[in-house]
């Protein structure tokens, strides 16, 4: 029974809540973003690609941990989050939002073409070769990347949590996702308020894309293959609530991970092939009893 | 004045690039380049380029040159769909090259060439579906099926002395079909399969998949997916979990990129089969040899002979027919890959093109095998079986 219980944590409780991590750190920036400029961003996972392949050039030209590096790779996407804003975003800002949304579609092309002009298309790794786990008490066995992973998104949480209720640009933030008209009224910089959007969006989508680099590998796809789950992630948690975002990503990478587990018999209680699809399915079914989200979201 | 003279030099241009281009025949090639099968192909562009400057270099294809038309298929239905949309209806080339993986041939083919009567040449494409495909004779490959690489392998894994297996294959045309006959061959020689799972490519983590699979304690796991796309993913977390330390890989995972990700360490039990050239060819020496000369690296690299065949098939099938046309394309191809025939080989462009122009009656011997097609486009051929040797792998045994 014991060791039921550990084989449940081990391979299906914390690759869940690692997964979940990456989920909930892309799925803050795109409901941020959702809830502040008001358009669904589909270039997000490519900035969270732009991510990992910037850190992955730091790490090949220092040499350092790619945690380390990390900052290398969020001050480019960032950059280049900014960029696209002011080039592509910011001149369409007036027109009906579906003008924003085609052009992401545009900028999440260009991103990932210039990652494979510049990097080329083959998958890349951050550390070669096999990571051996640690094992506690001979029965807990984590992988160093997952209790990092965990680590990096409590930290983000509480760390965004302060930010949002008690810096004056987070509560800025707030009022305009609230009510941009009466934020703009009240003589709010709403310029800034869409930087720091852009700042914050870029920089935990850049952490999220070298998380999931370290824990498979980095190819040109990387954040493009998750931005379904994230924008489920996103409104799951209720549009336009970071805190919610964060809670969902948790929600779906869990469901996914934790679907095939043997819950009642000795075969899977889902086969594993269709882990994805119960995400999903739970998400829609949430949505028709709550479709607020689970943090009362913004409804369009 | 001035705006008159730029438009005289445009109006120049136009007309000597429209010149060159009525001369020029275009060959199709659809590759996988992005996508799960990223990192096979750079030494393959290479390969097909090269095929194409033999036949510039040995007097040109028809009265003008060869030039190579490149699609990316990506290994998925829809954008091979794209692709060879687009070299059909805008392009309009006579005959297509690819693509590799058997998911992107088999869409292609049944979405695009088959009904737009253009034959197409896989180089790679593996999957048993194809065999039976109503394919009005347009559709051809150049390794063996899986039918044949399935009961190859069973026997590998049981020489070896396993005779309990897991097996997932990624959820595809490839996979689903050398996985069935894996399983049905395994089982039929005495083996047993603990579980047989299906995945999806493109996730991040199979933990719980492999917990799974490693319910009853096989002593080893069977992946049939590509290395690039969940292959690396699935063996580096069924070591890190401590689940499995062997593993039975085909041609889709025998890639340097799973030695690169994996580490060669983990990998000393491991092995893996795929479609190999026949020991000791002459045709496969020459072009190695002219091929490193050329780019200085990757003639051993898996595919690169085949590749080359099917580019150079292509461009033969066209001189042989005499125009673009792609209605004489079946006919044509047939003739000049099959018996009787003088033959050509590799590299041989100027002598197969003196012959046609004579008349005469040739037949294409290529680096990877002879290809004497049968009634469904198929080609018997060679299993090899490899093992890891540092960065890149090492073949030990040979089956035909």
């Amino acid at each position: 029974m014991e060791s039921l219980m550990m084989e449940f944590i081990n391979f299906y409780l914390i690759p869940g809540l690692a997964l979940g991590s990456v989920y909930a750190l892309g799925a803050i920036g795109i409901s941020m973003i959702f809830g502040i400029l008001r358009f669904a961003h589909f270039a997000h996972g490519d900035v969270m690609t732009l991510g990992a392949y910037g850190t992955l050039t730091a790490v090949w030209m220092s040499g350092l941990h790619p945690l380390l590096a990390l900052p290398a790779g969020i001050a480019f996407a960032i950059l280049a989050a900014l960029a696209v804003d002011k080039v592509f975003y910011k001149p369409l800002r007036d027109l009906p939002t579906i003008y924003t949304v085609i052009a992401s579609f545009g900028v999440a092309l260009i991103f990932r073409s210039l990652v494979q002009l510049i990097w080329g298309t083959q998958n890349e790794v951050f550390i070669r070769g096999v990571q051996k786990p640690i094992v506690l008490f001979d029965l807990i066995r984590v992988s160093v990347l997952h209790l990092e992973s965990i680590a990096v998104i409590v930290l983000a949480a509480i760390a965004l949590h302060y930010f949002l209720t008690r810096t004056r640009t987070g509560r800025s933030m707030r009022a305009v996702s609230d009510n941009p008209e009466l934020a703009r009224v009240a003589g709010l910089d709403t310029e800034k308020v869409v930087r720091s959007t852009w700042i914050i969006g870029a920089s935990l989508a850049a952490i999220a894309g070298v998380l999931s680099g370290l824990d498979t590998n980095i190819h040109p796809n990387l954040g493009w293959n998750l931005i379904l789950p994230m924008f489920a992630a996103a409104i799951l948690g209720g549009i336009g609530k970071p805190m919610g975002a964060l809670l969902g990503g948790m929600v779906i990478g869990l469901i996914e991970e934790l679907s095939s587990y043997t819950w009642f018999t000795d075969e899977p209680l889902i086969n594993p092939g269709y882990k994805t699809a119960t995400a999903f399915l739970i998400m829609v079914i949430l949505l028709i009893f709550r479709p607020q989200g689970l943090l009362k979201g913004r409804l369009f | 004045m001035r705006k008159s003279v730029v438009m005289v030099a445009v109006a120049g241009l136009l007309a000597g690039t429209a010149m060159a281009q009525a001369a020029d025949t275009k060959i199709g090639a659809l590759m996988d380049v992005t996508g799960p099968l990223a990192s096979f192909i750079p030494p393959l562009m290479n390969a097909a380029n090269f095929a194409i400057k033999n036949v510039n270099d040995g007097g040109g294809l028809l009265d003008g040159k060869a030039v190579l038309v490149v699609g990316d298929s990506q290994a998925a239905s829809q954008p091979a769909v794209d692709a060879a949309t687009k070299l059909v209806n805008v392009e309009n080339v006579p005959i297509i090259m690819g693509a590799l993986a058997s998911g992107s041939t088999i869409a292609a083919a049944t979405a695009v060439t088959i009904p737009a009567g253009v034959v197409q040449i896989s180089p790679t494409a593996t999957s048993p579906a194809m065999t039976e495909m109503n394919d009005g004779d347009h559709l051809y490959r150049l390794v063996p099926s899986d039918n044949y690489q399935g009961d190859v392998l069973a026997k590998i894994v049981l020489a070896e002395g396993i005779k309990k297996v897991a097996i997932t294959y990624v959820n595809n045309d490839y996979g689903v079909g050398i996985a069935n006959t894996f399983n049905a061959a395994f089982k039929k020689a005495g083996g047993e399969v603990t579980a047989f799972e299906k995945h999806e490519d493109k996730k991040n983590s199979y933990r719980s998949e492999i917990a799974t699979l490693a319910k009853s304690s096989p002593e080893a796991l069977v992946v049939i997916a590509y290395a690039s796309g969940s292959g690396s993913k699935i063996v580096k977390q069924a070591i890190e979990g401590g689940f499995f330390s062997r593993f039975i890989g085909t041609d889709g995972l025998r890639d340097d990129q799973l030695i690169k990700e994996v580490g060669a360490d983990a990998l000393k039990d491991s092995f893996f089969s795929a479609p190999t050239s026949p020991d000791k060819n002459d045709a496969s020496a020459k072009l190695h040899e002219a091929f490193n000369a050329e780019y200085k690296e990757g003639a051993d690299k898996p595919f690169v002979d085949q590749t080359y065949d099917a580019t150079f098939l292509a461009a033969l099938a066209v001189e042989k027919a005499g125009s673009a046309d792609k209605t004489k394309m079946i006919q044509a191809l047939r003739e000049v890959a099959s018996a009787p025939g003088e033959v050509v080989g590799p590299l041989d462009w100027a002598k197969a093109k003196e012959l046609i122009k004579a008349g005469k009656d040739i037949n294409y011997e290529g680096a990877g095998g002879s290809y004497e097609f049968d009634a469904n486009g198929d080609v018997t051929g060679y299993i090899g079986k490899f093992i890891v040797d540092g960065d890149t792998y090492k073949q030990i045994e040979i089956f035909q």
